[in-house]
């Protein structure tokens, strides 16, 4: 029993220094913000930039870019609302500057991986603003995005009419991958938003994922269904980068 | 002096209530979609049949946490629409038959819940968010729209709906 005891704990250990050794913190200054950004590095040529809006108290994303980091996809989470100093309610996404964003996204492309972005809720929102400033300065392409739940309504839906989205919908040309609950009503909407996104000559695939609500990895009344899809994320995330790719080398 | 002050804080408590309740009132005569889908009992119900009643259509899902909450209201309302012709059609919005079931066993509605398990009714009436309500008026004309959880059976909704049943 002793012995258990202690290989147990030799086990949680290895696996808490694995951890701890991935993630490295870097600061990028920019203009207007100085920009704390975890990163966990990989040797693959695929960098994932993330935009989770959370405080840097994202737990599940954590694991997941652990887990993407062991299979050779690079992760970076900057942590923008700590570094604009505000609070984590939606209205704080307007107060993030285009040009940090950029600013960030320039530092992961002179990695010379190819740069997917990725974010959820109404964080999605950033990615297509930097994404459209980003090509509006002339810059390459980007390799693609993961829109997880995106929430990007202008207003409240009125029923029975066409929503109206966020001004950076159908503002960038950059392949998108849009995942949906689908136990959610936004997955009825995918069809109308993937339209809204194609209009700038953006490519865009759109996928639900069953027995899930939105925000699924975040929840602290997930079911099993959730668990599981929480648990398997990294898989998820793989597989949309694989899409992405195949966007990029039909073209 | 007192009288104005007090007519206009009427006024206002009103405005209040009417906002709260958020019924967006549709310009024109706007014809309701065709609304074909089957009971949990497989029973057909077509829209069209209810010509002459006033109508909440609404889309909805079990787990949409408004339309939890609103429901028991919506079952108080059947009784104070009293002699207005009234019927509701709650849609629900691409589950199983097996989830809806267990849902209605809790929650017990007194109105008719429709199964659209393929989400045809949800392109056809652009539904983006539950629950989304759509007041029909005896000619088959949609009257208000209302996206969110509400008390169905407070009074100022109920004289609303029953001004549309006397069109």
């Amino acid at each position: 029993m002793t012995t258990l005891k202690i290989i147990l704990t030799g086990l949680v250990l290895f696996s808490m220094s694995l951890a701890l050794h991935a993630k490295e913190i870097r600061t990028i200054e920019t203009d207007e913000a100085d920009v704390e950004v975890r990163i966990f590095p990989a040797d693959g040529n695929v960098l994932l930039l993330g935009f989770p809006c959370d405080e840097g108290k994202s737990i599940a994303e954590e694991k997941t870019a652990n887990s993407l980091a062991n299979d050779g996809i690079e992760v970076w989470m900057p942590d923008l609302l700590s570094g604009f100093m505000l609070p984590k309610v939606r209205s704080s996404l307007v107060e993030i500057s285009t040009d940090t964003l950029t600013a960030i996204i320039e530092e992961a492309s002179k990695t010379g991986k190819q740069v997917f972005l990725i974010a959820s809720g109404p964080d999605t929102e950033l990615i297509l603003r930097a994404a459209s400033q980003w090509e509006a300065d002339g810059n390459k392409l980007l390799s693609g995005a993961i829109l997880m739940f995106p929430r990007l309504f202008k207003e409240e839906p009125v029923p029975g009419k066409v929503p109206e989205y966020i001004d950076a919908v159908g503002e960038t040309k950059l392949p998108i991958m849009l995942l949906e609950g689908g136990r959610t009503p936004n997955r009825w909407g995918l069809k109308t938003l993937s339209e809204a996104l194609q209009k700038s000559g953006s490519k865009v695939t759109s996928k639900v994922i069953p027995k899930v609500r939105g925000y699924f990895f975040k929840r602290q009344d997930a079911n099993r269904s959730e668990d599981v899809v929480t648990s398997q994320m990294a898989g998820l995330i793989k597989v949309s980068i694989f899409y992405l790719e195949g966007k990029n080398i039909h073209d | 002096m007192i009288k104005r002050l007090l007519v206009t804080v009427i006024l206002i408590s009103m405005s209040g209530i009417l906002q709260a309740a958020n019924l967006k009132a549709v310009d024109g005569k706007v014809a309701a979609p065709s609304l074909v889908l089957q009971d949990l009992q497989g029973k057909q119900h077509d829209l069209k049949d209810y010509k002459g009643k006033v109508v909440l259509v609404q889309f909805w899902a079990t787990y949409c946490a408004p339309c939890r909450k609103e429901m028991p209201s919506m079952n108080k309302m059947i009784k104070a629409m009293g002699d207005v012709p009234f019927k509701i059609l709650a849609v629900d919005m691409g589950e199983t038959k097996e989830e809806v079931e267990q849902f209605v066993s809790e929650v017990k509605p007194k109105f008719t819940v429709l199964m659209d398990e393929d989400g045809k009714s949800i392109a056809d009436w652009r539904v983006f968010a539950a629950p989304s309500n759509f007041i029909i008026d005896p000619q088959g004309n949609i009257r208000y729209t209302l996206f969110g959880g509400v008390e169905w059976d407070s009074a100022e909704l109920i004289e609303k709906l029953k001004a549309v049943g006397q069109i």
